[in-house]
């Protein structure tokens, strides 16, 4: 099996109109976590908390976490290609939307020092800064 | 057809996931075609000593489940061709493998493989039969303490009970100073106390934390004492004759003023 | 400790150093590992041999001590008994009669 490396980050906001979710179920996860737990739901997950290496959150819907994804994060996993996953620090192990799978390029970089979002263009997960639903509809970066 | 190799220890922390990560580097070096096994299924780290941990997508329940197919799980390695690791499971019920999924498994590697090494977690219990199911020889790793050669002894018992005869020993961690100094139990007390043959010996080497935060195995690093030990055991295994590397301490004063004294 | 102690402690002759010590313990536990005897099962031992020896001679019981060793190839039972007073025979002849 191979997994592609990430590609290298996009700072641009997003043209096209993500489709809002706002009917699917959502849970929230108050506690971070740790190696070999893992939350599986059909829907969106937010997490109050990190997502430490070794832990997954696997979601038919969006993935958000208020904390930082060291893990592994799997959105849209019945082939949502609209899902996004989004993390005050996005570092994972690997991250996978629908049927696309990344993992981080191999090398020190530096991690992260701003919310991200993770999403599919074009074909190809790409990693951009995180912007409200409402700046991004206008077109402000 | 392949070789089907456990390492194991009983006792945990003595250094077997860091053995299997090195030998198996050493082997895929030397030209060998090598496929490493993690059987420490819910405390799986062999992909993360060989740096391999973002690759993972399916594991060796998904493959003893048939989830996936063998080859679909199978990870290649970043740096030789010929290697690959089989991972654990991490988020996944342990009691998911048998000891009769472990011998299918082996058996299908073995034909693709020159060599299968699995990584065995520490204590006797489902991981340990698990991990011993497939293989035909077995390594086992102690640390010069009393703990570790204990733990050891009783591991030795139970291969030779599951028919796995003839284990052969490394001696991990050893301090060639503090054995002069009659502190740690020396190469041949162990050899004296277990009575089985020895692999190799691997002196303690900080350089193997250094490879461990990397993720890339001292075997590969020229100026490790503990890497060129690995590339010893590794030739051994393939049944070359390589003497045991020269761990002697040079002569301090006080060992001079001894002589000088006769007491040595 | 006298001189000649305190140099071979000095030099790491001795049989004190933390090796042999270790060594040492080993041996003795792996006698106890290998032979598979539950301390359990050395407890019953002990109540037993304090059953028939006690029929022929006064024994401190507290200071009774049972324990597996090994020489060579070969494992031993060693027990050490304080006898305190020797029965007398005619508590032998006693038992015949009654």
């Amino acid at each position: 099996m191979k997994v592609n490396p990430m590609k290298p980050k996009v700072q641009l906001g997003h043209g096209g109109g993500a489709s809002p979710q706002v009917d699917e179920d959502t849970i929230l996860v108050q506690r971070t976590l740790r190696s070999g737990q893992s939350v599986h739901y059909a829907g969106n997950v937010v997490v109050l908390g990190d997502v430490n290496p070794g832990a997954e959150i696997i979601a038919s819907g969006n993935i958000i976490i208020m904390g930082a994804l060291r893990g592994v994060a799997h959105a849209g996993v019945e082939g949502n290609e609209e899902a996004v996953v989004t993390a005050f620090r996005l570092q994972p192990t690997q991250l996978r939307i629908a049927n696309h799978i990344t993992r981080a390029p191999d090398g020190n970089y530096p991690g992260p020092d701003q919310p991200e979002t993770a999403r599919i263009k074009n074909g190809e997960v790409i990693i951009e800064a995180y912007q409200p639903a409402g700046e991004r509809s206008t077109g402000i970066c | 057809m392949g070789e089907v190799i456990v390492i194991t220890s009983g006792k945990g922390g003595v250094g077997k996931t860091t053995t299997t990560a090195n030998i198996g580097t050493g082997l895929a070096s030397l030209g060998y075609k090598v496929v490493l096994v993690d059987t420490d299924i819910g405390l799986r780290n062999l992909d993360v000593v060989m740096g391999l941990e973002n690759r993972i997508v399916y594991d060796i329940v998904d493959v003893t489940t048939g989830n996936c197919r063998l080859k679909q799980a199978l990870i290649k390695d970043k740096r030789f061709e010929g290697l690959y690791l089989l991972p654990a499971a991490q988020t996944k019920d342990k009691s998911a493998v048998t000891p009769e999924d472990m011998k299918n498994l082996t058996g299908e590697l073995k034909a693709e493989f020159d060599f299968v090494i699995i990584d065995c977690p520490a204590g006797i219990e489902q991981g340990f039969k698990n991990a011993i199911a497939g293989a035909e020889k077995a390594i086992v790793i102690a640390t010069p303490e009393v703990s570790a050669v204990r733990d050891a002894d009783r591991i030795i018992g139970l291969l030779e009970a599951a028919e796995l005869r003839e284990p052969k020993l490394i001696v991990n961690r050893i301090r060639p100073l503090m054995v002069k100094k009659g502190d740690m139990m020396g190469i041949e007390d162990m050899i004296d106390i277990l009575a089985i043959d020895l692999l190799g010996v691997v002196p303690d080497d900080e350089s193997i934390v250094v490879s461990t935060n990397r993720g890339e195995p001292a075997v590969l690093d020229n100026n490790s004492r503990a890497g060129e030990a690995y590339r010893n055991i590794a030739k051994r295994i393939t049944g070359q004759q390589v003497p045991l590397m020269n761990l002697e301490v040079p002569d301090g004063l006080l060992h001079k003023f001894k002589k000088l004294l006769g007491f040595k | 400790m006298s001189l000649l102690d305190f140099l071979n402690r000095f030099f790491g002759k001795d049989n004190t150093t933390s090796k042999n010590v270790a060594k040492e313990r080993l041996r003795l536990v792996l006698v106890h590992d290998r032979a598979n005897v539950s301390p359990q099962l050395l407890e019953s031992l002990k109540e037993d041999l304090i059953k028939v020896i006690s029929n022929y001679m006064e024994i401190d019981e507290n200071a009774l001590e049972v324990n597996l060793d090994s020489s060579d190839d070969s494992v031993a039972l060693v027990a050490n008994i304080p006898v305190v007073r020797m029965k007398r025979i005619n508590g032998e002849v006693e038992e015949k009669i009654g």
